[in-house]
């Protein structure tokens, strides 16, 4: 993955979001767009709040899901990246305190 | 609907009431045939019993300064929300009249926990069946093939909560059946999302799969995300608190005989 690791994440502002069924509904309101979020995607998504990293996502999927640290680190990674393409995230910068 | 409503000199304002879904709107105009037009085009949505809504209509001048809450615009005509008035301007015919009256009550019924949908809803034995789908699906077949049912629209449905329940209104708005709406209301049995099929079959839905059927047969206007994080908070409610099916079903009135009693 090119993102640094200094680098912290972030839901989009822009977006509406609602959890139902266990699974996350987000909408794109400039274009109409629906999209869904599995379990794992859902958690990861609510555990995203502007201040962690990826590896620090990674951590709270190995404390959820018992899966192992690079697999975990691994998933977030690919599962920030999927997200990112739709922009659903956004990657901040993690100077000037927010984040270790 | 392209009779030309604004063609004639203006007079004293008048002031024409319809209420939709119990939102009550207070059409201020000065156009004698216009006033003349929208009355007789929402004759059956005239019993406002609240304060209406206003909306100043080809009123010329805006007001000076304020800045407008909502937008919208349409093939020329202008929907503009400000906080001490509503306008519409550039409104040349009752289709444009018609489209900017659904925006606008798209938005107001999100502070009343309501959305337009588009579907047909039918009232068989005091509950409302409302059935959605994408254009072609069969909501106007549905409709007409409801002989014992009363038709509240066969084009755009208007659900709200109120009381704990959710109630379907008739609209105005019309689709095949070129004809308003009946002007009633009654509890919602359920949404059935619309698929022809060669038998009838009924398939109970998660709520998911409701919100599912829901989002894209929804009439809404604002790209706003603090409006849309409200409209998909009250869909959600809605997805969860009424029942809703995958309805396959043949083009004859048998389909209701799946329905539960």
């Amino acid at each position: 993955m090119s993102t640094p690791a200094a680098v912290v994440w972030q839901k989009n502002p822009d977006l509406a979001w609602r959890e139902i069924d266990d699974e996350t509904v987000i909408i794109s309101p400039h274009d109409s767009v629906m999209h869904e979020l599995n379990d794992t995607g859902s958690f990861l998504w609510k555990s995203i709040d502007g201040k962690k990293s990826a590896a620090e996502l990674a951590e709270l999927l190995v404390e959820n899901y018992q899966v192992a640290p690079d697999v975990a680190l691994s998933d977030a990674q690919a599962l920030l990246e999927e997200m990112s393409s739709r922009k659903l995230v956004v990657t901040v910068s993690a100077t000037g305190g927010v984040s270790p | 609907m392209s009779t030309p409503l604004v063609n004639s000199g203006h007079g004293p304002r008048q002031q024409f009431k319809l209420s939709i879904g119990s939102v009550t709107f207070g059409l201020q105009m000065s156009d004698r045939k216009l006033f003349g037009a929208a009355s007789v085009r929402y004759r059956a949505f005239t019993d406002a019993a609240r304060p209406p809504i206003k909306i100043a209509l080809n009123d010329g001048a805006l007001p000076a300064g304020a800045a407008a809450d909502f937008t919208y615009e349409f093939e020329g005509a202008a929907l503009r929300a400000f906080p001490s008035e509503i306008r519409f301007d550039g409104v040349r015919n009752q289709y444009a009249l018609d489209s900017l009256l659904r925006v606008l009550l798209s938005w107001k019924l999100l502070d009343r926990r309501g959305f337009l949908l588009h579907a047909a809803t039918v009232v068989r034995d005091g509950k409302a069946y409302i059935f959605t789908g994408r254009s072609g699906a069969g909501k106007s077949t549905v409709a007409s093939l409801s002989p014992e049912g009363s038709v509240l629209t066969d084009e755009i449905s208007l659900l709200r909560r109120e009381h704990g329940m959710w109630r379907a209104y008739g609209t105005p708005f019309w689709g095949e059946f070129r004809a308003a709406g009946l002007n009633i209301s009654a509890p919602v049995a359920g949404v059935f999302r619309l698929v022809q099929a060669a038998e009838n079959h009924l398939a109970p839905l998660r709520p998911l799969a409701i919100l599912r059927a829901l989002l894209p047969n929804v009439l809404f206007f604002s790209a706003e995300a603090e409006a849309n994080r409200r409209l998909l908070e009250i869909l959600s409610q809605a997805a969860t608190e009424i029942a809703g099916y995958n309805l396959a079903f043949r083009k004859n009135p048998t389909f209701w005989e799946v329905f539960p009693r």
